[in-house]
Order: C-alpha cells, then structure tokens, then sequence
C-alpha cells in the first residue's frame, strides 16, 4: 500500500516499535492505539466504497481532525475523519464519492 | 512517575525510554508537546526546559497559556467547536457524561479540603461546591441540578440521566481525577480541577483564545432550549470568578509550598484527561444524532 507517511502510518510519529501486519503487509505505528485506528480507518472506507483493497493513501491533519484520500485501482475517494481517545472512530464522512463505480475495485470509469 | 527538581534529563530519558516501549500514552505526550520524530534523549532535555520554564510570567500565567494552547488553539476542540451552536444531541452529551464528571469534582474538592490546613481555601472549596453540587435553595439551584433540567428540556429524564454508566473515557479520566486527588499535593490537585474551569472562562479571548466556550448569542432567542441556556450561563458567569480565584490560591501557594513543579505536572495530565473526556461527550452525543 502506498502511503505519504514514512513514520507510523497514520500520524507519520517515529516514536515507538510497533510492527503489525495490515492487509498483507508488515507496517510501523508508533504506538497499539494507532494500529487500532489505521486499521479502523481501511475498514471504514472499504465498507463505504465496497472496495476489496486499497492501493493508496494519503493521510493529513493531526488528532483534531484528519482527512484523507484513498485509491483503488482507478477508483479514489476523499474522507474526513477523527478518533475517540480508544483509537475508534468518532466521525467518518466521504467528502466526494469515489471516481471507480462502488464494488468494482479498478473498474474503468464507464 | 516523580522526578528531581528541575531533574529534566532524567525526564527526558523516562519519556523516550517509554516510548521505546510503544507506550501508548507516553508516545501521545511527546507527539502533541515535543516532537513527532524521534529524538535522543538529550535533545529533548532544553524544550522541556523552556516548557517548564515560567521566566516573568506567573504560574497562573503558564497555566493559563497551556489551557488556551490545548483548547483554544487555532484548531479549537471538537467539543469546543460542536458547542458554539450546540445540536440537542451535543447537548445530551454533555449532559450524561457531564454529570458523572460533577460527582467526581466533589470528591476530589473534597480531598483538597480534607488535605490543606489553609481556611481561605476550605472557603473557596465550600463556595464552589455550593455552587456547583449544594446549591442555595430553590431560588439558586446547583450547576449539578441545571445540568439534570437541560436534559429534561431536550427530553431526556433524569432517571435515564443517572442510570447510564459513564462512556469508557469519561470512566477512565474520573479514576485517575480520583487517583490523582488522593496522591498529589494539595495545591497541585487545585490546579489540576479547577484550571479546568478555565474551559468557560469568557476572558481567555482576551489572553489568546481563538474562540468562547460557546457563541454567547445563544444565551438569548430560542435557538436552545431556557433550561440549557440557564445551565451554560451559569459556568458563563460563575468560572471565570472560580478559575480566578483558584488560580490566585495556586500562585500564593505554589511558591510558599515549593510545589511549583508538582503543580505544573498534574496540571498538564489533568489537561490530557479533559481532552479524552470532551472527547467522550461528542461520543455519546453521536448515540442522539438521527
């Protein structure tokens, strides 16, 4: 999965040494609690766009409120979002829909 | 975890030490106060200095900069920022999990009563809880008893109120507000509890804070209901006095007491847990959203 963080996957930290295995792949969180929300986060958006995988994601903000953008195939979606203090997720919208008709993970665009 | 006076490289070498452990909460200090990248413990030794450092200003000055940095920076709390025009659901929120915070504020008033041996902060503590919790009569009920109205106004019986157990964060913060007033100095629990009350202090605009606790224009019209506009002008015109005035005691007594540093390390934890527990209240205002 590409990604624009070099440090823990989602708040870009290079505090810690949590090494978790997220969709096939062996990624770096700072910390359990960012684990919870990164993977919390894929499977939101996997539910919201019926997407099987995500290829990319771009991650900004910090704790107050972040957003993102995610890509699958051709297929891409931009989302807001923010944690409880437990790491789940307390707020989840979709700014615009994904450009990939839902449930076709790299359909072209008909 | 206590440290010497001015001990700062061995704070240093706790927190990164933490951290090297993934501990969650120590991680989050460091990223939201110092830095998201990694560091030796060495180079965390001088910011730490300058965050403790108080230089002309005074403790309730230092106090006071932190609270507005925390929540009235220029990306206010979320709660902060739901409040300025509050939906029902925001204020039912506040009022579940607010009521189990009031319960605590008791005890812990309480334990800084039970512990000082100065009168004028027996007095200020009595004054508060009368205010808060006691209430003066029929005529001048306790903020505890506006708090239960509001959630009448917007449908919510007391009953249900009282009988709903505290969302996890909010649970957490209370034990460790608990904790915290039974272990720590005095002076330092004083700070820590009644700094909170800065979070309605209407001056803190004045001092830096990028917006009120909520849109005053709301205290009048009929955008919320009477009942939660006497319970938000009630901390609107009472905390600014009790923050005032507590933070007055905190200035005398931490430098008397020697205590200045204990005060300043409770008070930035009880800050961390206040940012959780606002946190919860938007939670459980999301279980009222249609």
């Amino acid at each position: 999965m590409k990604r624009n963080y070099d440090g823990c996957a989602i708040c870009n930290s290079t505090w810690g040494n949590v090494w978790e295995e997220v969709e096939g792949e062996r990624m770096f969180f700072c910390c359990d609690r960012c684990v919870v929300q990164f993977r919390g986060l894929l499977r939101r958006i996997e539910q919201e766009t019926r997407w099987e995988r995500i290829d990319s994601i771009e991650i900004a903000g910090d704790r107050r409120g972040r957003s993102c953008r995610a890509a699958s195939g051709t297929g891409e979606g931009r989302f807001e979002f923010a944690f409880n203090s437990d790491g789940e997720i307390l707020r989840f919208r979709r700014v615009d829909p994904p450009t990939a008709p839902l449930g076709r993970t790299g359909a072209e665009p008909s | 975890m206590g440290f010497g006076r001015r001990d700062y490289p061995a704070l240093a070498h706790h927190l990164v030490d933490r951290a090297d452990d993934s501990d969650s909460d120590h991680v989050r200090w460091l990223n939201q106060n110092l830095t998201r990248r990694k560091t030796e413990a060495e180079l965390l030794v001088s910011p730490l200095e300058e965050m403790f450092a108080l230089g002309r200003e005074s403790i309730a000055t230092w106090i006071k900069a932190r609270f507005i940095a925390k929540f009235y920076g220029s990306s206010p709390h979320p709660f902060v920022v739901a409040l300025q025009h509050p939906s029902r659901a925001t204020l039912l929120g506040y009022v579940i999990e607010h009521q189990h915070f009031l319960r605590q504020w008791v005890r812990s008033c309480a334990y800084i009563m039970a512990r000082t041996d100065r009168p004028e902060v027996v007095h200020y503590e009595l004054d508060n809880l009368t205010t808060e919790f006691g209430g003066l009569g029929p005529d001048r009920v306790s903020h505890y008893e506006l708090l239960l109205r509001m959630g009448e106004s917007l449908g919510v019986d007391r009953a249900r109120v009282l009988g709903t157990p505290p969302l996890p964060a909010t649970y957490r913060a209370i034990e460790q507000w608990n904790e915290m007033a039974t272990r720590e100095h005095w002076v330092a629990v004083l700070a820590a509890m009644h700094g909170l009350e800065l979070i309605a202090n209407r001056n803190l605009v004045d001092e830096g804070a990028s917006v009120h606790y909520f849109d005053p224009a709301i205290l009048d019209g009929t955008e919320i209901p009477a009942a939660a506009q006497a319970f938000l002008r009630e901390g609107y015109e009472a905390d600014v006095e009790h923050s005032d005035e507590a933070l007055a005691l905190v200035v005398r007594y931490a430098s008397e007491l020697d205590v200045v540093e204990d005060v300043q390390s409770v008070f930035l934890r009880s800050i961390d847990l206040f940012d959780d527990y606002l946190i919860a209240r938007l939670e459980r205002a999301g279980q009222f959203e249609a």
